[in-house]
């Protein structure tokens, strides 16, 4: 494990919480989650136990920042289409 | 670019999708349109992932998943409370399978059952190291004892099944996914074992007087 790594596994061991929710909440939820920010709403204020999973679990993690991604596209019009997609996979 | 599946509001989706005939026909091949979206963009921003295969191949995983994410939606579309946009709502379902798809892909020919094995040894290794990097005398003993308190916490006090999975997605990176289906588990149980395990190395660095700021500082972290 390399410095940067453990720096970060560190600060989540700091930052586990005693009741934490589990990955099926988090999945229920992060979509009310990516709502609140793409509309300018204080997401980790009013879900902060989301945010807390997703700075904890990689996988749930990895799946918002797409979700985001993929809502902010909704919602400023540039949406890739599926051709472009497409052509962005070699 | 217009895209016929943003037209639709919420009531919409659900009218259109419930309905029958060709509204539902449309709405269908509207949603698993916008399901290729998400696991195509999934795709082409995890390539390194599909090393294995070639384009065409990495297009139909991605067809395979809009499908079986539009089959996991409609099993679940009494389940949409409106609390999102129901694009937002659906797009997890896509990008769900095709993490699940693309870190499948790159971990199938690994044995975890080897990296099991190996995972003592790349804990010592990471244990040992790094300890002459000209930083002062007594900051360097004082991140010994970080990871020794870490090292001593691993060793004693989690359960076994705890220190494997610890092992094994801290230490070597497998993902979450493929820890589930070597495991025969379930995301949920794999994070469970993951926070008892963070919360005794926790109630351990404080234990032994090791609070939050000092000893990110210590490490050069920020709070």
């Amino acid at each position: 494990m390399n410095r940067e790594r453990f720096d970060a596994w560190l600060r989540n061991i700091y930052e586990t919480q005693d009741e934490e929710i589990s990955c099926t909440e988090c999945f229920d939820l992060v979509s009310h989650f990516v709502e609140l920010e793409t509309s300018g709403r204080d997401a980790v204020a009013e879900l902060p136990k989301v945010k807390q999973h997703i700075e904890q679990c990689r996988a749930c993690r990895d799946e918002y920042e797409t979700l985001r991604d993929l809502a902010r596209f909704e919602n400023e019009g540039g949406a890739p289409s599926l051709d472009d997609l497409r052509s962005s996979i070699r | 670019m217009f895209l016929m599946s943003s037209a639709r509001t919420n009531d919409e989706w659900l009218h259109d999708l419930n309905a029958s005939g060709e509204s539902q026909e449309a709405a269908v091949a509207d949603l698993r349109d916008l399901l290729l979206r998400a696991a195509l963009y999934f795709f082409s921003r995890n390539l390194g992932d599909f090393g294995g295969l070639n384009r065409d191949e990495i297009l139909q995983r991605a067809e395979d998943c809009a499908q079986d994410a539009l089959i996991a939606l409609m099993n679940h579309l009494q389940d949409f409370r409106g609390d999102s946009k129901f694009t937002t709502w659906a797009y997890k379902f896509a990008t769900n399978i095709a993490l699940m798809a693309a870190r499948r892909e790159r971990w199938k020919g690994v044995s975890l059952d080897e990296l099991s094995f190996s995972n003592e040894g790349v804990f010592f290794e990471w244990a040992l190291q790094d300890k002459s990097d000209g930083i002062a005398p007594d900051r360097s003993a004082l991140q010994n004892e970080v990871r020794e308190t870490i090292q001593d916490v691993i060793e004693h006090e989690l359960t076994d099944k705890q220190r494997r999975v610890l092992l094994m997605m801290v230490f070597n990176e497998v993902p979450m996914d493929e820890v589930v289906r070597h495991l025969g588990a379930n995301r949920n149980a794999i994070y469970k074992m993951l926070h008892d395990a963070r919360r005794k190395l926790k109630s351990g660095l404080q234990a032994r007087g090791f609070e939050v700021g000092e000893t990110l500082n210590l490490f050069g972290t920020q709070g």
